[in-house]
């Protein structure tokens, strides 16, 4: 669905933000991008959706060059973005205006979507709403236009914690064989159990992107009382509750994927981690 | 599906403007008559439409000074072409349909009070539209025989040239300039004026020391047809230009 070759991007001529980025994204997932602030992710959704155009590579997005935002290609891209646009309409109208560009579009997900995320009215205005109930109408939305790939920056931001679990589980049913969903985020709590694939990128570039079923294969979380080592272990970390470990899977144990400790341990041990995965 | 100008997308945009935009474009309705019932004089009432005109043209692009807002439009699935033609259709056709209106009502009833309260009965007057060539020269008719050959010497026609040229540059200004964008014209504007201006008065009044340049004589106005031509080729001009800064546009 997404190929990306060696794309270079900046915003100022001296500094590069991204070099040499490669990236391939498949259909039927949910793959959540993770990173320090500043190191481009909210720019590779960009170029992605073509609101930017890489100084060099190539970037292909269902079989269109994303610079030129041909109406066919966008009309499958929802890019819901942190900040949202200002816009003096009610919900009722921006349906009515904007719905028509989706072909896709269900006016009834729209409407159930709006009830599971508790927006009664149709009728308010979205520059009255907060920022909030303002994200849950462009979430909604989002999910209702039924797009082939769908781009989050920061979705759960601004969202109260029972909306937050809402969002999840709409998300989670929204995803089909022919759908992409691809999610920025800092707060990888609200991740949890929801993404099938996580990319990680760390100065600049992407250093990790292995679907959970081969992280959780590979990699074994753990809490340990003890700060015995051993020749398995690739990170750990004091916390309040113990030791955690994140150590190579060398007995096919199941254990639950922590994400931020995955985290901490690909941008602490790049090196170890990717030997690991190659 | 026509990937370069589909006509249901630009229907989509426009009543997307429309719906948008409802009760501001309503408020300027009122208050275009509201001024129109006090001001009729065809003089004051075309310096008005040139200047509402550069600011509804320059408000189309403003959304690109605030970046959610230009991400937003140039996610709307619709080309390029038809996001700038419906943009010119707004900037042009609709603009002066309520112009014209707004105008007409104000005039009609601004008349209509003004007899009503002194006892008068002063006919409407359609100066703005009647106006003859002597008129938009401010009543110098030693211009009139000149080389100048307006396209049947009328007025309105010439005011609609002119219109349409302020227009598309301030529309030119909008997606260009990010921030400011009336102010960052109007000062370019004024800088190539000066410029243009320089050049008439240092350089080619030496090189073509035939020609005349009273104090009411440009050097362009001299070259007659070759103006009039360049003026009329200058909107397009200016909306090719336009279309390509918007496909280079980047937020």
């Amino acid at each position: 669905m997404i190929e990306i070759k060696n794309v270079d991007f900046s915003y100022t001529k001296n500094t590069k933000l991204l070099t040499g980025l490669s990236l391939n994204l498949e259909t039927g997932r949910i793959h959540g991008l993770l990173g320090k602030n500043g190191e481009g992710k909210s720019t590779l959704l960009k170029l992605i959706s073509g609101l930017v155009f890489p100084f060099k590579g190539d970037i292909n997005v269902m079989g269109f060059e994303p610079l030129k935002r041909l109406p066919e290609m966008l009309q499958e891209i929802y890019f819901l973005p942190e900040e949202l646009p200002q816009l003096t309409l009610s919900i009722e109208n921006f349906e009515q205006v904007y719905a028509p560009f989706y072909p896709n579009f269900s006016k009834e997900q729209f409407n159930q979507y709006l009830k599971e995320f508790e927006i009664d009215t149709k009728k308010s205005m979205l520059n009255k709403l907060s920022h909030g109930q303002k994200k849950k109408v462009f979430v909604a939305f989002g999910l209702a236009a039924n797009t082939k790939l769908l781009l989050m920056d920061e979705p759960t931001n601004g969202l109260d914690i029972p909306s937050k679990g809402q969002f999840r589980r709409m998300v989670a049913a929204s995803i089909s064989e022919e759908r992409c969903l691809l999610i920025s985020t800092h707060q990888v709590r609200d991740l949890d159990s929801l993404i099938d694939g996580i990319i990680i990128m760390d100065a600049h570039e992407i250093v990790f992107n292995e679907p959970i079923e081969n992280i959780t294969k590979k990699l074994l979380f753990k809490i340990s009382d003890s700060n015995e080592t051993n020749d398995t272990l690739i990170y750990s970390e004091q916390n309040m509750q113990g030791l955690y470990q994140v150590c190579e899977n060398k007995t096919n144990k199941d254990s639950r994927l922590d994400i931020e400790l995955l985290f901490n341990a690909v941008v602490t041990e790049k090196k170890k981690i990717k030997q690991l995965f190659q | 599906m026509h990937t370069t100008f589909n006509f249901n997308r630009l229907v989509l945009l426009l009543k997307r403007f429309f719906i948008e935009n409802k009760t501001i474009e309503l408020t300027y309705w009122g208050i275009m008559i509201l001024v129109f019932t006090v001001i009729h004089n065809a003089e004051t009432v075309k310096t008005i439409l040139y200047i509402m005109g550069f600011i509804f043209a320059a408000k189309q692009y403003k959304l690109f000074a605030y970046t959610p807002g230009g991400m937003h439009y140039l996610l709307i699935p619709a080309t390029h072409l038809e996001k700038l033609v419906c943009n010119i259709l707004l900037t042009t056709v609709y603009f002066f349909t309520m112009f014209v209106i707004t105008y007409s009502i104000g005039n009609i009833v601004g008349t209509n009070l003004f007899n009503l309260l002194n006892g008068m009965s002063n006919p409407v007057s359609w100066n703005f539209f009647n106006s003859s060539y002597a008129q938009l020269m401010g009543g110098n008719t030693s211009l009139i025989g000149n080389n100048i050959d307006l396209p049947g010497g009328n007025v309105f026609l010439n005011m609609m040239v002119k219109f349409l040229i302020v227009q598309s540059i301030f529309m030119l200004g909008s997606v260009y300039f990010k921030h400011n964008a009336i102010g960052k014209t109007m000062l370019t504007l004024i800088s190539f004026v000066i410029i243009i201006g320089m050049i008439e008065l240092f350089f080619l009044k030496d090189l073509f020391s035939g020609v005349s340049l009273g104090p009411n004589t440009h050097l362009l106005d001299n070259f007659g047809y070759g103006f009039n031509i360049f003026t009329y080729l200058l909107i397009p001009f200016l909306w090719i230009v336009t279309y390509f800064r918007l496909t280079e546009k980047q937020v």
